[in-house]
């Protein structure tokens, strides 16, 4: 009797979640199956069942993307601004945070706050007068535009003090009595034991940097320095609309990013979960 | 090898608390120094200090003569065995070991002979490729000694390094660090709270207790002359009986009142306070040892009724919590003068099993000879 | 305390931070303040004067603004509570001891990884006019073929909240992992106690679940109502605030101020108005959870 009940809960229990994956799949569905299909056909199917058939598949949208748009060009470029923020970013945050964590020294306290204070400003806010310094110094469509704003970021040294606040002090104490000094303790003993706190940070900066929009919008111009998203509202809007291209280009766009969080996804629901600790 | 002096030191902490006050303790060249107290007395950061963890309010510390107190940790060449070790998990038991070497820039196959001599003297050997994770808590105990071997520090400092084993391993290890020590012959200073690890390991034993300095001697001059009732409570397990007594003078010769009794006082004891002819009529306090109170029966002289409290049964020995009519202080009283309320019991320690249960009333005797004698502030009658 | 002083090490380590922080956040910040007085245009010839609060004054009598400002509040209002309850159900269904819950949970979380920009581009697609719309077809599925056939996107009525529904499904997958990491923590001793003293499943989730997670709940509303402000991708790309202002948001009207209008001092005063806007929010959100600290 007790067994049946939990069965049928049990059973109960999958079917809304396959329900839920179904509606959370589908769009992607839509857009790897519509890649396949031939661009008349994409938007006639799209109202039926077929829609999810990849009935006469060919790759013949994937090279039409390379053939219209300058592909390749858009997709490097999102690799180097996206991993320069997050490289550059993961060491010059890390080590402002562990001097606010460990040093003693004037001024910490009070620039601490301000850093804290800072969290509360999001980039909305000085998009703006940002975009109007970037102009005046003529730095509009270059790479420099898109990294070096935000390579220093209030949250992620927020997340990297809270890591290392928690770390046993006795470690540094050790490696400072054997002979070590601040920096070699940060990367020879800091740095090794913080691989959780590093992931988190690198995880929560790429999903933020490599789908970020409205500044590229602002400041790229011409194709040479534009990023994928832009790049894609761009191909979007480029006569004749042809959906099954467009949706080659998605799939191009977004596939290298589902199978690094496939693969990881681990640390990515880590990741985001950690950036809720503050509260 | 270095001998570690602390001249008039202090630490006040930024919220205005002394952890330290005039701390003057000298650590002789080759010596192991037990520094032993309660919880949060200071004895920790009195290490530290020495470590270059610490800042140091007042005073100097010197080591081999130096002054140290702006040398960074880094740069005094001392080893540190910590609570927890704070062996480095990410690296591998040789890598631990390399570190304070490679740190010190030695050429390679330099570190790779004294990790290897280190390993095979700690029986490490086959570890050396382990993570500390991987370990037995004894294994990582051994990992940190041989941490703070390896290099040939001016001094060792170690922080409670038995207080995360167990109890057995702590014995063995203990002996174990009591021999490397006086095979290396360095100059150590011990840290713990556990009187018994600070009687078996140290040559000499500091007690420090609120951040101050009660005394310094061999562990045998600890026992026999506390010098004052806090040394007398400290050290001993159970620690010292304190009872209120009378001086008083017959026929010349001083004799101590000890509630209905008066105890004329052997030479032994008059020998060790001298200072107990010049003060009849004088109220005293008297340090019993819970091992110089034995059964007595009924008729004997100088017997002491007693009801049994409560009953501790050991095997070897036994414990009796007794309750007496004598004026019992606590050790920690911060007014030895005052009577406590409840009076604390009387603790006395009889070899082998008995069986008395709570009620049971008793008569006792007092072995005299090991008595020692504290005025009412609670100092050692000189 | 260290024997040594370390401010040399410390400022050594830190500079390269603050130093970008203060040329890229706050410095840009205060310029965005000083500059809301002005009357400076990109590119004009006139000299740059001081116009006290003559551009707020303006954009408080823009009805563009004003409509932006309105369906902020309007996504806000709907999706914040729509999509915390979606996925605070996610998280509990996922929380239940089930096999393959890895597998679901990694499957609401994957639109979070895709970009905005595509997930607009993706969703116009289904939002095409016509009955061979997919997202018309399956309306008239649902209803047995009493939905009329809508352009969803062109639409005054139906354009936002076609925009919210792709927005939930793009964010709850972020929610739902903080809250399933709040559920996580929940002592199970409590629900065991609670069990002992006799509370159902459902009184368990009331008095034990709910309170338990109430600061990851008000943390993601939080961050939930200030992307709601933030809102400017999908409309850019979608709807570029149509039809007849009815997808236009604070952020759109910032950016057609400076790039259509080169008003950089009146996108000055509306981004302070952004600014005022979440920082009451933050504040809203601290007082909450500070009050629940004192109670507890």
């Amino acid at each position: 009797m007790k067994s049946t009940t939990r069965a049928l809960t049990q059973l109960l229990l999958y079917s809304a979640l396959t329900l839920l994956a179904l509606l959370f799949l589908a769009p992607l569905m839509i857009m790897l199956i519509g890649s396949l299909k031939a661009d008349a056909r994409v938007l006639v199917e799209a109202g039926t069942l077929s829609a999810f058939l990849p009935a006469e598949a060919s790759l013949q949208n994937y090279a039409d993307v390379f053939r219209r748009s300058d592909f390749l060009r858009f997709f490097l470029n999102s690799v180097f601004i996206t991993g320069a923020i997050v490289t550059s970013g993961l060491l010059v945050n890390s080590l402002a945070a562990y001097a606010f964590a460990r040093l003693q020294w004037r001024g910490r306290d009070l620039l601490f706050n301000l850093v804290l204070a800072l969290m509360i400003l999001p980039f909305e806010a000085i998009a703006v007068p940002l975009f109007y310094g970037v102009s005046m110094l003529g730095l509009r469509d270059t790479y420099l535009a898109q990294i070096l704003p935000f390579i220093a970021n209030a949250f992620s040294i927020y997340l990297f003090y809270s890591f290392f606040i928690g770390l046993p002090k006795a470690f540094e104490e050790a490696a400072r009595i054997d002979g070590a000094g601040t920096l070699r303790i940060f990367f020879t003993i800091i740095l090794p034991n913080s691989k959780p706190v590093f992931a988190s940070v690198a995880i929560l900066s790429f999903l933020t940097w490599w789908g970020s929009y409205l500044w590229p919008l602002m400041v790229t111009i011409g194709p040479s320095v534009r990023p994928l998203p832009v790049a894609i509202a761009g191909f979007f809007t480029l006569p004749p609309l042809l959906w099954g291209d467009i949706l080659a280009f998605g799939t191009m766009m977004v596939a290298p990013v589902l199978v690094v969080f496939i693969m990881f996804q681990r640390w990515f629901v880590r990741g985001v979960a950690a950036s809720a600790i503050k509260g | 090898m270095a001998s570690i002096i602390f001249d008039n030191v202090s630490k006040t902490y930024s919220d205005g608390v002394d952890v330290i006050r005039q701390l003057c303790l000298t650590v002789e060249d080759g010596e192991l120094l037990v520094l032993v107290g309660p919880s949060g007395c200071g004895k920790s950061t009195a290490l530290r200090m020495v470590a270059g963890l610490e800042a140091i309010s007042a005073g100097e510390i010197r080591l081999d003569g130096q002054v140290v107190n702006g040398i960074p940790a880094q740069r005094r060449n001392l080893a540190m065995v910590f609570q927890n070790y704070a062996l480095y998990p990410h690296m591998s038991v040789r890598r631990n070991l390399e570190f304070p070497l490679r740190m010190r820039k030695l050429p390679g196959r330099e570190i790779k002979r004294r990790v290897e001599r280190i390993a095979e003297m700690l029986d490490l050997t086959a570890l050396l490729e382990r993570k500390p994770k991987a370990l037995s808590g004894g294994q990582r105990q051994r990992v940190a000694m041989g941490r703070a071997i390896v290099r040939d520090a001016d001094a060792f400092l170690m922080d409670e390094p038995l207080s995360n084993l167990d109890a057995k391993l702590r014995v063995q290890i203990r002996t174990e660090i009591a021999t490397l020590q006086t095979r290396l012959g360095v100059t150590t200073l011990y840290v713990t709270h556990d009187q018994v690890e600070a009687m078996t390991l140290g040559q000499r034993v500091a007690v420090l207790r609120e951040g101050r300095l009660q005394q310094v001697a061999p562990p045998g001059e600890l026992y026999r002359r506390p010098a004052n009732i806090f040394v007398a409570g400290f050290i001993g397990s159970p620690g010292m009986n304190l009872l209120r007594g009378t001086m008083e003078e017959k026929d010349g010769n001083p004799v101590l009142r000890l509630g209905p009794n008066r105890l004329i006082l052997p030479e032994q004891v008059l020998t060790e306070h001298p200072g107990l002819q010049t003060r009849p009529g004088e109220s005293l306090l008297i340090g019993i040892r819970p091992e110089a109170i034995r059964l007595a029966d009924d008729l004997a002289e100088h017997s002491l009724p007693a009801r049994v409290h409560a009953v501790e049964s050991l095997g070897h020995e036994t414990i009796l919590h007794l309750a007496t009519d004598l004026a019992s202080i606590a050790s920690d009283a911060t007014d030895p003068a005052a009577s406590t309320d409840p009076a604390p019991p009387l603790i006395a320690v009889l070899p082998g099993q008995h069986r008395f249960r709570p009620g049971d009333t008793l008569q006792l005797g007092i072995d005299i000879d090991g008595l020692r004698l504290f005025d009412m502030s609670g100092n050692a009658v000189g | 305390m260290q024997a040594s002083d370390q401010t040399p090490t410390a400022l050594m380590l830190a500079i390269p931070a603050l130093l970008g922080l203060a040329l890229f956040i706050l410095l840009p910040f205060l310029t965005a303040l000083a500059l809301a007085f002005t009357d400076l245009r990109l590119g004009s010839p006139l000299p740059v004067e001081l116009v006290g609060l003559e551009q707020f004054r303006r954009i408080f009598s823009d009805a563009d603004f004003l409509r932006a400002l309105a369906n902020n509040l309007l996504f806000a209002a709907v999706v914040v509570p729509l999509q915390t309850a979606l996925a605070l159900a996610l998280a509990l269904l996922l929380n239940q001891r089930l096999r393959g819950t890895v597998v679901f949970r990694t499957l609401f979380f994957m639109p979070v990884v895709f970009p905005m920009s595509l997930v607009a581009v993706i969703w116009t697609l289904i939002y095409a006019p016509g009955p061979n719309g997919m997202m018309n077809a399956l309306l008239t599925l649902l209803s047995f073929g009493y939905w009329e056939a809508h352009d969803f996107l062109r639409d005054p009525v139906l354009a936002l909240p076609a925009i919210m529904l792709l927005s939930i499904w793009q964010g709850s997958g972020f929610q739902m992992v903080i809250l399933l990491a709040g559920l996580q923590s929940i002592p199970q001793e409590l629900y065991e106690g609670a069990a002992m003293d006799g509370a159902g499943r459902r009184q368990q989730l009331f008095h034990i679940t709910l309170p338990q997670l109430r600061n990851p709940l008000i943390f993601v509303m939080l961050v939930t109502t200030i992307l709601a402000f933030r809102l400017f991708d999908q409309v850019q790309i979608m709807t570029r605030g149509g039809p007849d202002n009815a997808t236009t948001t604070v952020m759109y009207e910032t950016v057609e101020a400076v790039f259509t209008r080169q008003q950089v001092a009146r996108a000055c005063a509306m981004a302070v108005v952004f600014f005022l806007l979440v920082l009451a929010i933050t504040w809203l959100q601290r007082r909450l959870v500070r009050q629940q600290r004192e109670v507890t």
